[in-house]
């Protein structure tokens, strides 16, 4: 196993190196933001050689972290360079008028069955598609606002667990179901991106 | 030492050069080629049995993509 590790830990090493040498000779900046990425994908490597829960447990939050700095730098890029003129009307095609309230009817009904955090991916990216697809004109206030009882309803199965154990039934349906709508909603969002007049 | 892990390490290495030095030198074609180390590093995570993050991880290479194309699609319209 150890040998395993070793090997693992030189390939992604050197990885890195090439990974930062063609980061260190490019000066166009969506070719950079690009290899960004790759680097990102290269440390995940370092990680998942780990091997163990830990990795999984370090993983997880480097992929957020890595999805949102992902979008505020193409965010950044985007007025710096004074791209302004937003993008015509993407794809039309029919499956994408007809497809999105199938299938994201059956993500959202398959997302509340698992509920939890995997739930709420789940129906997450059934939103999101929808959004993409048909184009949204929502008052994200209230999305926002469900997200953050959510939120405390999910603090407050926390308490529920420590203060009074024998109810920890009610807690556990609690926990699921809120962090369910909090997944979901923050999902959500991200479909929003194309542009329109309350994102 | 397992097929998996051999495997995922072999297309990670090819995957960081093909993007590193990528011909012809667009942003087409880096990005489709990150998908090829993001297969390493999925192949690695297989090995090591880490579901979970292997499901987050392409969950969340879908949304990046869709972000970095959203990116292209403004320059289009405003160059």
């Amino acid at each position: 196993m150890i040998q395993d590790y070793s090997l693992g830990l030189l390939v992604a090493f050197a990885a890195m190196g090439v990974a930062f040498f063609a980061m260190m000779r490019e000066t166009d900046g969506l070719h950079r933001l690009l290899l960004t990425d790759l680097i990102e994908v290269v440390s995940l490597a370092f990680i998942a050689l780990i091997g163990t829960d830990l990795a999984e447990a370090l993983i997880l939050p480097g992929l957020v972290v890595g999805t949102s700095e992902l979008i505020a730098l193409s965010e950044i890029y985007r007025i710096k360079e004074g791209y302004t003129r937003p993008p015509d009307a993407g794809l039309q095609i029919e499956v994408m008028e007809s497809a999105p309230g199938i299938l994201a009817a059956l993500l959202v009904v398959y997302g509340i069955v698992l509920s939890g955090f995997s739930g709420g991916v789940v129906a997450g990216l059934g939103v999101l598609f929808y959004f993409l697809c048909r184009g949204h004109n929502e008052r994200f206030e209230l999305i926002e606002t469900a997200s953050g009882y959510s939120w405390a309803l999910w603090i407050i199965a926390f308490f529920i667990f420590m203060i009074l154990p024998q109810y920890w039934f009610f807690a556990v349906m609690l926990s699921g179901s809120a962090i369910l709508v909090k997944v979901m909603a923050k999902m959500s969002l991200i479909g929003t991106m194309r542009g329109g007049p309350n994102a | 030492m397992n097929t998996a892990f051999i495997l995922g390490f072999v297309i990670l290495a090819l995957g960081v050069l093909s993007v590193a030095f990528v011909r012809p030198k667009t942003y087409v074609a880096r990005l489709i080629n990150l998908e090829i180390p993001a297969w390493g590093l999925l192949l690695i995570m297989l090995a090591y049995d880490e579901a979970l993050a292997l499901m987050t991880f392409v969950a969340v290479t879908a949304i990046s993509t869709f972000v970095i194309v959203r990116l292209m699609e403004w320059r289009d319209a405003s160059c």
